[in-house]
């Protein structure tokens, strides 16, 4: 197999189980995974209580993010917020809130059923936010159309990060921010590690 | 990552480790240790 054509091959394996896994989460919040998930990763990450009270319970129990971008974020009434890797919705209808009456929140997301999840959590907590399907590496939206672009864990799933980079600077206006929370590594991971779709996704 | 911000046009790049995170299970963290792999908090704009 062609180096080109084995990447490819490896990207869409490894894209099916990180739907595959992030949807288990949604799907199973009791289950074993090899990271904390739910309220007590939000809670560890100092996610107020107050706000995850407020959300409704679902949200809360698929959280499968390593941090909690929102506290540096410093979102304002009014500002565009993009949501990169929505999942099952907790941190877009977190920034709803913050920059309701007059702002607007995109969610998005590649797995269509986690996205029917994460609208179904924003219609119960009252909050508008507009679901876009699709990828990082791609994302839906004009070019400077955004004021700040949250993300929770999700970038370091991509194999093209420089690209996803790229595309968040294309659809933030000048004076745009980010404020995302990631996994990072010192050391290039092992190919067996790169290889392995569980590896990978966790 | 914090790089490819600054290669992708960010400026005021600056991160942070997130305190709490840690993996799971026993074997996945003995591994993320091993590789130096840890969560971050990541600010950048774009000028």
């Amino acid at each position: 197999m062609e180096p080109e054509q084995y990447q490819a091959t490896l990207e869409g394996v490894l894209k099916e189980e990180i739907l595959r896994m992030y949807q288990e989460v949604a799907e199973n919040p009791d289950g074993d995974f090899h990271f904390h998930h739910g309220r007590d990763a939000a809670e560890r990450f100092h996610y107020p209580s107050e706000w995850l009270d407020a959300v409704p319970t679902g949200a809360v129990a698929s959280f499968g993010g390593v941090g909690n971008p929102h506290l540096r974020a410093a979102l304002t009434p009014g500002e565009t917020v993009m949501d990169l890797g929505s999942g099952a919705g907790l941190d877009a209808i977190l920034a709803a809130r913050q920059v309701a009456p007059e702002g607007r929140v995109l969610g998005v997301e590649m797995n269509p059923i986690m996205m029917e999840k994460a609208a179904a959590h924003a219609r119960e907590a009252g909050v508008a936010v507009e679901w876009l399907a699709g990828t990082m590496e791609a994302i839906p939206a004009d070019d400077a159309s955004v004021d700040v672009i949250l993300s929770n864990g999700v970038i370091n799933l991509s194999f093209r990060k420089r690209r996803v980079m790229e595309e968040m600077h294309r659809v933030l206006k000048p004076g745009g921010r980010i404020s995302i929370t990631d996994i990072v590594s010192a050391k290039q991971l092992s190919q067996s590690i790169v290889n392995d779709p569980k590896l990978w996704a966790s | 990552m914090f790089r490819l911000l600054e290669e992708s046009g960010f400026t005021r790049v600056k991160s942070a480790v997130v305190p709490g995170f840690a993996f799971k299970k026993e074997s996945t963290r003995n591994s993320a240790e091993a590789y130096g792999v840890k969560a971050v908090m990541m600010t950048a704009l774009k000028a």
